[in-house]
């Protein structure tokens, strides 16, 4: 059986993710591949997003400069990026959607920190369209 | 292992010669059942020189219009080849192909 082809970089990274109510929950910043031990190829087990997986995948000064503050704001002591299950997925096209909600994900701490201490107490904010 | 490791990776011929560097990773639908959905498994690599002209992606699908973009980019792009997973072996960062002559890209349908 051959399943549907897509290529990493062209189909797949840089992708937005939903949730079911279409409400977004990041970009596809890498993804998390698993090696069979067996020697049979490699497959994708999870999708990362948010700076501890892009800045590896940029690079350079930036890259390093997005993983440390992504970090140092961080309230956890893990350097991991968000992670989302395959078998979270329930559509892999032009976007990804995914059967959870980005707080039930909780794959982007320091924006929905912000969200919370700062964003939404600025004056009128609470008046904006989500 | 994260995919981006690949992105980016010299490639090298079985005796050491340079064949460009890994431009993007050919993933098909078909591994163990992760949820809704067969999980991606990698194919093999499109290896080339170009970078940036394989990322418009007229190297992976038949000939599209506009017929000058799509004319200029073919050229851009006509040294990439494609490396099965089967026919390599990933080192300390570069990835040696077993064989010297690399394929074309199979294009999508």
């Amino acid at each position: 059986m051959t399943g549907r082809v897509r290529d990493l970089a062209l189909h797949l990274l840089d992708r937005q993710v939903v949730d079911t109510d279409g409400a977004a929950v990041g970009n596809v910043d890498d993804v998390e591949l698993h090696v069979p031990e067996d020697g049979s190829p490699p497959y994708v087990i999870a999708l990362l997003t948010g700076p501890q997986a892009l800045g590896p995948r940029l690079g350079g000064r930036l890259g390093s400069w997005l993983v440390f503050w992504s970090h140092a704001l961080s309230r956890h002591s893990g350097a991991d990026p968000g992670r989302i299950g395959m078998e979270l997925l329930t559509d892999l096209g032009a976007q990804v959607t995914v059967a959870r909600s980005r707080v039930e994900l909780g794959v982007h701490e320091n924006e929905d920190r912000a969200r919370t201490y700062f964003v939404e107490r600025i004056p009128g904010a609470r008046d904006a369209r989500r | 292992m994260r995919g981006a490791d690949l992105l980016g990776l010299p490639v090298v011929g079985p005796g050491g010669e340079d064949l460009g560097r890994v431009l993007d990773v050919r993933l098909v639908q078909d591994g163990p059942i992760l949820g809704a959905f067969a999980a991606l498994r990698i194919e093999g690599l499109v290896v080339g020189r170009r970078a940036l002209a394989a990322r418009l992606g007229y190297d992976r699908y038949d000939a599209q219009g506009p017929w000058l973009v799509a004319a200029g980019v073919a050229r851009l792009t006509r040294g990439t080849r494609y490396l099965p997973w089967a026919d390599l072996q990933l080192t300390d960062g570069e990835v040696r192909s077993q064989v010297a002559d690399l394929g074309p890209v199979p294009k999508i349908a």
